[in-house]
């Protein structure tokens, strides 16, 4: 790494660092001393290293290739995790580094996987940066980095590219900067009325504040072991249900909503797809919930929660899904596949790319009936689109191949079929519970530390929409053959010299 | 005739340019012809009793040469709409005085203004006309009202439609005089050609099967005049193939797709409902597929060759009610026309070069030949014939043609009832529009002429003398 690019993920880590003012005085005001250490420490470590870093001169950023963008933000997502992974070990809540890693991945990634068994009993400060972490990785930190600060300049939009998901990135406005705050904005606005309204439902403020940043950024730690279950609160549960919707939406349309354009949301494919696929599963299984014996009205509140909550890729939870009759297990099991909106917060593989394959295999439809017919594939009424088509089946193929590996390694170490499988969809899709011995009522405290993580890079290529990951894994690996093969040659030339004299 | 006198300068010695410079000079216009191609021009010095010069139109020097102070109006018609519009412009600017012409066939240039009429508002230009636009609306009127024939639409809901009569059909040796004791028959029979020629009608003229007809009446009774005159089927046309993705094709296909009732609700999910039409369009051209493919959503697009047999057996082509061939290839269209209704297709409208292949296409079968450069010609024409002709429409094979005009004040017939003025044979008072008057109406024996009457008159092609009769000189 240039120091250029290190100097930039020093800036992106700072901007973390920033963030655990926010713990920091929650632990001073709880009087959590030992946590208020474990954030004050890696806080004032990080932006040392930050000053001192762009305190020298030169090192001039180069202009940012294709290729360095995506190392760069694949190398800043790790290192944002591993820092803050610092306070969760040394707050001493963690039984080893592993796991503290394991838990600041889940959270970045919005995945909201747990080691942790109770999550009551620990210092609240540690769980607000749990929930924190979620709110910083589901809008992005790059592309905070990007709305309040102008150090990246033009190479900023590519940095968040790297960062935004589904399978076509547009600004919303003309400069990057402003796309990124006004996004930014829409999202802290949105957590703020959330907070009010479950203030206003009855939670308390450190829980509200937990669980809208939680929800917004689509990730799933909750302050309670019976997640948001554990409040028993009809209107904790709609408020949240609705906020999931709304996290898991493109959040270019709430700005589009903002300016006025409400014909582009009307024609907006995504969106169409999504509202008749969480419509449709709510409706059927709040069906079969009735069949087992369950009141409409009861059965509705945890289907719409919990269908919500997956297709989301939320993982909050107010009943245990594998509890329910198979049909609707394996309706949820579908959501998995399918994840939120591209530009949202959610994770999976997004409604948008479902969207261009189905509207394709309408086109083959009608070209095996009509071999010579023209057609052309609209997204969002926009005809010749038939680009997509390409870009999305390789994405899904190297998805599912990384879901397959996950599911491998988790074979590997013992679980059985049924949580190998559906927890490597938990994992790539950034979900965080899934069924058997990974479901939402268990923790991933006893897997074997290898698994962990492999879950850890599962969870960030997930985020990351895999390229971005691979690219990095990739360019390491030939970083280190190199260096191998540099070593050898300088013993060799070292030896010739040698000779020579 | 102070018209006679009139100079006109055509720029573009094209099919149009040609065809309106034949016209002007039966006419007794003197007309200068612009052509920067030798080949055009040597054609037309060939064809026409002009003179043609070889130059760029463009230029202020050749037109200053061509007369252009001296002249009455400039027609542009070359190949490429800018140079049109700039060879207008440089003579608008220069001689504010002569008329200008351009033909611009892009549809961006035009503009809507305030007042909801469409048009060219480029300073200097007196008239833009767009051929494509007035052939694609030709045949939209034809389908709207059944293919039957072609329709030419005059003031106050009135066409003139015309129809061959069918063996056995009720008009079939029925004399025009016992016309109106037909039950509900509100029509007139502005021209008939048969076998011996063609004429204007009197009481006495008789109609025999397979005489051409134009039939003036109300724009809804066409349909039934169709039936009374040749017997033929009128359902409705539901599927219908558009042969041509160009510019008129896809203008027709474009006013002939399904209409979509679009409720909110059925907008946001992407559903809508239609009328149980289907719109094919076809073509050969790869890239004018693609584009209308990503225009139209609800019209099926196919690339493909229409002589081919297996692909016209492939998406059941000849089981369309309709065929509109409208390609740039005006030639092929009546060929291809000719050979699907020999295949089964119950209509056919073709767009032909001029009406001078009106014949043709009727002895071919087709039911509608919409001349492609004719509207052009008679646009320009109707301009050329002075400030009270309105309009000016060519008919039966060029025979005759539909006069609007408004009375002019010290007109020798005005004042007179119709009785005194009629001239059997040589002119018809088709419609008249009493003066402040909002309606049409047929004109009967005693319906006196007034001054500033908007008339429509068929009369011989060519002749000035009953036009200048009416409409005063120019």
């Amino acid at each position: 790494m240039s120091f250029s690019a290190i100097r930039m993920l020093s800036a992106i880590v700072g901007m973390v660092a920033a963030s655990l003012l926010l713990p920091l005085a929650a632990a001073i005001r709880y009087g959590e001393h030992r946590a208020a250490m474990a954030f004050a420490i890696p806080m004032c470590a990080s932006w040392l290293v930050t000053a001192l870093l762009w305190r020298r001169r030169g090192g001039e950023a180069r202009p940012l290739d294709v290729a360095r963008a995506f190392r760069i933000v694949g190398g800043a997502w790790v290192a944002m995790s591993l820092f803050g992974a610092l306070p969760l070990y040394f707050s001493g809540v963690f039984p080893s580094f592993t796991d503290a890693v394991f838990e600041s991945v889940s959270g970045f990634s919005t995945t909201g996987a747990s080691v942790l068994d109770d999550v009551e009993s620990i210092p609240r400060s540690v769980n607000l940066w749990r929930c924190l972490t979620h709110w910083l990785g589901g809008m992005g930190v790059i592309m905070l980095v990007v709305a309040l600060v102008p150090l990246l300049g033009s190479g900023g939009f590519k940095l968040m590219k790297a960062e935004t998901t589904g399978p076509e990135k547009s600004k919303v406005t003309a400069r990057v900067a402003a796309t990124a705050k006004a996004l930014w904005l829409i999202y802290a606005g949105f957590t703020l009325v959330e907070t009010l309204l479950l203030r206003a439902a009855g939670m308390g403020w450190f829980d509200a504040v937990c669980h809208s940043f939680s929800t917004l950024g689509t990730g799933g730690f909750s302050t309670r072991n019976a997640s948001v279950g554990g409040f028993g609160n009809v209107c904790v549960e709609i408020v949240v249900t609705v906020f999931m919707v709304v996290a898991s939406v493109n959040f270019a349309l709430y700005f589009r909503l903002v300016s006025g354009r409400v014909r582009d949301i009307l024609r907006d494919s995504e969106l169409r797809s999504f509202i008749v696929i969480l419509l449709v599963t709510v409706g059927l299984v709040t069906i079969f919930n009735v069949a087992d014996g369950a009141t409409p009205a009861s059965s509705l509140r945890v289907s719409a929660f919990q269908v919500a909550s997956i297709l989301s890729t939320t993982g909050f939870g107010t009943s245990d899904y594998t509890l329910w009759r198979p049909v609707a297990q394996l309706l949820v099991f579908a959501l998995f596949l399918i994840g939120g909106c591209s530009g949202s917060t959610g994770g999976g593989i997004k409604v948008i790319r479902w969207t261009v394959l189905s509207k394709q295999l309408n086109r083959e439809f009608r070209r095996l009936l009509h071999p010579r017919e023209v057609s052309t594939l609209r997204i969002n009424g926009q005809p010749g689109r038939e680009e997509f088509v390409p870009i999305v089946a390789s994405f899904i193929f190297a998805y599912l191949l990384l879901v397959f590996a996950t599911a491998f390694f988790g074979a590997l170490a013992g679980l059985d079929l049924v949580g190998a499988f559906t927890g490597a969809f938990s994992m790539v899709g950034n979900i965080g519970p899934a069924f058997g011995a990974l479901g939402p009522s268990a923790n991933y405290g006893f897997l074997p530390a290898p698994l962990k993580w492999w879950y850890c890079f599962a969870m960030l290529a997930g985020r990351l929409e895999i390229y971005t990951m691979l690219f990095l894994v990739g360019a390491l690996a030939k970083r280190a053959r190199f260096v191998v093969q540099y070593r050898r040659r300088g013993r060799w030339t070292a030896a010739a010299r040698r000779t020579r004299q | 005739m102070e018209f006679s006198k009139r100079k006109v300068i055509i720029v573009g010695a094209g099919f149009t340019g040609i065809q309106l410079a034949r016209t002007l000079i039966s006419d007794g216009v003197d007309v200068t012809l612009i052509d920067s191609d030798e080949e055009r021009v040597r054609l037309s010095r060939n064809l026409l009793d002009c003179e043609v010069v070889e130059a760029e139109g463009t230029s202020p020097e050749v037109l200053k040469d061509a007369g252009v102070a001296s002249a009455s109006a400039l027609v542009a018609l070359t190949d490429v709409d800018e140079v049109n519009m700039v060879v207008c412009s440089i003579v608008g600017a220069a001689h504010p005085d002569v008329l200008t012409v351009a033909r611009v066939r892009t549809d961006f240039y035009y503009s809507k203004a305030a007042d909801g009429t469409t048009g060219l508002r480029i300073p200097g230009i007196d008239l833009a006309l767009n051929p494509d636009v007035a052939s694609a609306e030709a045949i939209s009127s034809a389908i709207a009202h059944g293919a039957v024939g072609n329709i030419i639409e005059l003031g106050g809901g009135f066409g003139i439609v015309s129809v061959q009569v069918g063996e056995g059909s009720v008009l079939d040796g029925l004399h025009l005089r016992d016309l109106p004791s037909l039950p509900g028959w509100r029509s007139l029979v502005a021209y008939v050609e048969s076998a011996s020629g063609a004429s204007l009608p009197s009481g006495d003229t008789s109609m025999a099967a397979g005489d051409r007809v134009g039939i003036l009446c109300p724009v809804a009774d066409i349909a039934d005049v169709f039936r009374l005159a040749a017997a033929s089927d009128s359902s409705p046309l539901r599927r219908i193939v558009v042969l041509g993705a160009g510019t008129v094709g896809s203008m027709v296909a474009d006013r002939q797709r399904p209409s979509r009732r679009t409720s909110f609700i059925a907008s946001f999910l992407g559903k809508g409902s239609d009328d149980g039409r289907e719109v094919v369009l076809v073509d050969s051209d790869e890239g004018l597929c693609r584009e209308a493919a990503e225009r139209f959503d609800d019209v099926r697009v196919l690339c493909g060759d229409m002589t081919d047999a297996d692909f016209i057996l492939e998406e059941r082509l000849a089981e369309c009610d309709l065929l509109v061939a409208a390609s740039g290839n005006l030639d092929r269209n009546l060929m291809i026309s000719a050979y699907m209704k020999s295949r089964g297709v119950r209509k056919a409208i073709a767009l032909t070069e001029s009406s001078d292949f009106d014949d043709v296409a009727r002895k071919l079968g087709v039911d509608v030949a919409v001349p492609m450069r004719d509207s052009v010609v008679d646009a320009i024409v109707s301009h050329l014939r002075g400030r009270n002709v309105k309009a000016v429409h060519t008919v039966c094979n060029r025979n005759f043609e539909i006069v609007e005009c408004d009375v002019a004040s010290g007109s020798r017939v005005a004042g007179k009832a119709l009785r005194e003025i009629s001239r059997p044979g040589e002119y018809l008072l088709l419609l008249i529009r009493r003066p402040g008057g909002d309606t049409f109406e047929l004109p009967h024996g005693d319906t006196v002429v007034e001054e500033g009457s908007r008339v429509a008159l068929v009369v011989r092609a060519g002749d000035r003398r009953v036009v200048g009769l009416f409409g005063g000189k120019a």
